[in-house]
């Protein structure tokens, strides 16, 4: 045990006046007797000229140099040095992910977690960044404990995959010049395949999380309107324990239980059904298993929502393609001319003035709040937004552009580049949603390839916003695309019943690790609803096997500078001593002596 | 009022009795040291001119052919005297109510018994050792004593061994003695001596629960009452210890001296009931019946 504040064992030379005090004779207390005949009898006179007497090593006096002990020791702030887990400055990623879920993972992660920051020293600072589905920095360059703790607390596992490649990024950002910075991550590792598989993250650690219970989870649940004007739902469950499982699957249609299924899985294989139901555009279909709890519960429920029909127009100006005129005949959306259609559809030439949602395919110039430097021939697609849901399922890897505008811009968001060259941006124009093409689609491969039709009709109900979206579960963690009418806010609310009112010119609201239903409301200036939407988030379906794997880590050297120490100070326990020998110096000073009184008097 | 009325009741039925033969001024109802006039025969002795033609024994002339008188024990009153002590030293708790009413006791059951009562308080008035009031006899006198009793305040040094040699001087009238003290003044406990002479009697050593077992703490400086003479204690448990071992040979020296003069020791606490508690231990000891 060493002392923080060693100089404050000078006080140790409190004994001697403490001891000395004790050798004075205290003034004696006089008292009037009957007669002293019998004390000197007992021989008990005790009389000297001198002011000292003998030390008498008394119960109150070691109990008070007990005490002096103890405060003199507090305020030496005795400490003991233990091997942290924490760097100068440690980056805590913690994975969010639905498998985290999985047994009791999560709590012990918030143990490990809430420890680990309950321990940070002033000189010590703290990052935390999530690692689920959508990565961010939860808090940077903290040191207090309660803040640790607080945004510890505040995440929770979602049903999403986490991408702890993204969040490690992240946190090696954070990096910080002029202290090591050390990478402590909290997860199971995720499913196999990650990248992060054969490339060992340097100066990190992996706090392994691997509870494990059998589970049995939905692990797909879709629906399509059937023929007959009743919908048809497809249900597949997986069971994920090495023993035969039959679970009863519960429908219910907004609410009310409609049907009830029993899936009979192998061990370690999936069930599935069709299962017709009477719902129509706009109901909630839920499943949700029943029976006892197993070791994931977010997976044991599903939602979708059936579609509903769409009703916008669209007016195509420019030169207009047959590849355009076909991908809009072929969509549920109607041509229009004039002013009167919801969205416009620009294929080159001039650009108009935009006052509606837009499509724009390489006009002349091009749009506000980008600059066009020049243009560049035969292009390779070689990047598409992960996570877009309008790129949901679309494979763009095959397109080649012959040539394309060289624009650059720190407004508009690219969705589609190759290399540095941005091919399909998203931004706004007066207020409005628009998504710019660099390209003329005639000049590349895109409308020969498969995608082309499904990418078209995402772009046209993306912008056509409210209620033309078809409402299709999408995986936890998928942003949902926020698009309000014009002159509109949004207000987003989660499954779990929180409400955010998302700022003007948000596009995306990215906190949807939560599985289940998101309502997305549009009101007008008055706080009138316009509109609203409803999105899905699905729980992950390689989730739920809850695998785990170690993630490769260079650890730090154990001799370098990112060895932390954790000084675990001592005084507060000494300080308890101490009041706790206080008040037994208490008792014994001011306690009746005790001692055996003669029985009852009487006379003899 | 020293005794209640009910309890006063009860002392009269019982009465004083003596061991030894007393010798009082007026006939009473305790065997006398002279021969008298009961029925009770006592002895016989020769013939001397003056005595009573009628106590010759004419049987014995006869057949012995020597002139005897015969004697008849003689019943007097019992001469009770009750020394007082009143030294400052009884001046400490309950001491000094409680020798009060034990001195009440005693005179009433005296006063009772048809008795006479002599009391006698040390230190005397006006610096005197000892003052001694005039013989009471009769419950009639009672009021006077009781009076007597409840005007004495403690005071000064009692000086035992000169009333101790008063009563032993007074041959004419010879009876027991009940000395009411804590034994504590410098003779005290010799007198018993001279009071055992003068015909013996009951000693009442009077002591305050806080002197038999006393409840102080720390360090003190000890003032004596009488003498003003001072004593540094420190109430250790060792100390006390000793003090109570102490305490406990005093008063067994005291009841050891008592009793080697014929004086009955009884130990009295200066507590609120002593006299009642006295009158058992009284009966116990068969010094009343």
């Amino acid at each position: 045990m060493r002392f923080l504040a060693p100089s404050a064992f000078a006080l140790t030379a409190l004994v001697g006046p403490l001891v000395a005090l004790y050798m004075l004779k205290s003034r004696r207390t006089r008292m009037v007797v009957p007669s002293i005949v019998l004390w000197e009898r007992a021989g008990l006179s005790v009389s000297s000229a001198l002011p000292w007497q003998r030390l008498k090593i008394t119960p109150l006096l070691i109990l008070q140099l007990i005490v002096l002990s103890l405060f003199v020791a507090a305020l030496a702030r005795p400490f003991l040095s233990e091997q942290s887990l924490l760097g100068p400055h440690t980056v805590l990623v913690v994975d969010t992910s639905g498998s985290m879920a999985m047994s009791n993972r999560w709590e012990l992660l918030q143990d490990r977690a809430l420890g680990l920051v309950a321990d940070a020293s002033p000189a010590q600072i703290v990052s935390i960044v999530e690692g689920g589905p959508n990565p961010r920095v939860v808090t940077a360059f903290s040191s207090d404990p309660e803040v640790l703790a607080r945004a510890m607390e505040s995440l929770t596992p979602g049903g999403g995959v986490e991408r702890l490649d993204e969040a490690i990024r992240l946190a090696r950002g954070l990096e910080t010049p002029d202290r090591p910075t050390k990478l402590i991550v909290l997860s199971d590792g995720g499913p196999t395949g990650t990248p992060l598989e054969s490339e060992p993250i340097i100066n990190a650690e992996h706090i392994a999380f691997t509870a494990f219970e059998p589970n049995i989870g939905i692990a797909a649940f879709s629906t399509e309107p059937s023929a007959e004007g009743a919908t048809r739902l497809f249900l597949e469950t997986a069971n994920w324990d090495e023993a035969a499982a039959a679970r009863e699957v519960e429908i219910s249609v907004n609410d009310l239980v409609v049907a009830a299924v029993t899936m009979d899985m192998p061990p370690l294989g999936r069930a599935r059904q069709t299962i017709p139901v009477e719902a129509g555009p706009g109901d909630m279909v839920m499943a949700r298993l029943l029976g006892a709890p197993d070791g994931l519960e977010l997976d044991d429920t599903a939602t979708i929502s059936v579609g509903r029909p769409h009703s916008s127009s669209v007016t195509v100006l420019g030169e207009g393609s047959i590849f355009l005129t076909s991908l809009i005949d072929a969509s549920p959306f109607e041509v229009a001319e004039g002013d009167g259609a919801d969205l416009l559809v620009v294929d080159g030439g001039p650009l108009p003035e935009i006052d509606r949602p837009a499509w724009i395919i390489a006009t002349d110039e091009v749009p506000g709040g980008m600059n066009q430097i020049g243009t560049v021939q035969n292009v390779a697609v070689s990047f598409q937004q992960p996570g877009e849901p309008m790129l949901d399922q679309v494979d763009l890897s095959q397109v080649a552009v012959a040539e394309a505008q060289l624009v650059e811009t720190m407004e508009w968001f690219p969705l589609v580049r190759a290399g540095d060259v941005p091919l399909v941006l998203l931004g706004q124009v007066n207020g409005q949603r628009v998504v710019y093409f660099t390209f003329d689609i005639t000049h590349s491969n895109l409308p020969l390839q498969v995608a082309f039709p499904v990418l078209g009709i995402r772009i046209l109900e993306f912008l056509a916003g409210g209620g033309a979206i078809v409402v299709e579960p999408e995986l936890a963690g998928t942003p949902i695309v926020v698009s309000p009418p014009p002159g509109s806010t949004a207000r987003v609310t989660t499954p779990s019943g929180v409400t955010r009112d998302l700022p003007a010119g948000t596009t995306l609201f990215r906190e949807t690790n939560e599985v289940g239903g998101y309502l997305i409301e549009y009101t007008d200036e008055d706080g009138d609803p316009i509109a609203s939407d409803v999105a899905l988030r699905k729980f992950a379906p390689n989730e739920s096997a809850g695998d785990f794997h170690e993630l490769a880590t260079v650890a730090p050297s154990a001799t370098d500078e990112f060895t932390g120490q954790l000084v675990r100070e001592w005084a507060p326990w000494f300080l308890g001593a101490l009041l706790v020998f206080l008040g037994i110096e208490w008792w014994v000073g001011h306690r009746r002596p005790i001692r055996a009184r003669r029985a009852t008097v009487t006379v003899q | 009022m020293l005794l209640e009325p009910d309890f006063r009741a009860q002392l009269e039925r019982l009465a004083l009795r003596s061991d030894r033969r007393v010798r009082g001024m007026w006939s009473g109802s305790h065997a006398s040291v002279q021969r008298g006039e009961s029925l009770d025969f006592a002895d016989y002795r020769e013939y001397t001119p003056g005595d009573d033609f009628r106590r010759i024994d004419h049987s014995l002339w006869a057949r012995l052919g020597v002139v005897l008188v015969r004697l008849f024990e003689a019943e007097d009153e019992l001469p009770l005297r009750v020394v007082v002590d009143r030294s400052q030293s009884m001046n400490f708790g309950e001491k000094w109510p409680t020798a009060q009413r034990l001195a009440a006791v005693v005179g009433f059951l005296t006063l009772a018994g048809g008795d006479r009562l002599s009391p006698l308080a040390t230190p005397g008035m006006a610096g005197a050792p000892f003052s001694a009031r005039q013989s009471l006899r009769h419950l009639g006198g009672w009021p006077a004593l009781e009076d007597w009793i409840e005007r004495l305040e403690p005071e000064g040094v009692a000086h035992q061994p000169a009333v101790a040699r008063f009563v032993a001087g007074q041959t004419s009238q010879r009876g027991p003695t009940v000395i009411i003290s804590d034994f504590l003044g410098g003779g005290s406990v010799d007198a018993l001596d001279t009071f055992g002479y003068a015909g013996g009697g009951v000693a009442l050593h009077v002591l305050a629960p806080d002197e038999l077992d006393p409840d102080f703490s720390g360090d003190l400086r000890l003032i004596d009452s009488e003498t003003g003479d001072e004593v540094n204690v420190s109430t250790t448990p060792e100390a006390m210890a000793s003090y109570r071992e102490a305490v406990d040979e005093f008063v067994a020296e005291v009841a050891q001296r008592a009793r080697r003069n014929g004086i009955e020791h009884v130990l009295v606490p200066a507590v609120a009931d002593a006299h009642r508690q006295l009158v058992g231990a009284l009966v116990r000891t068969q010094l009343v019946r």
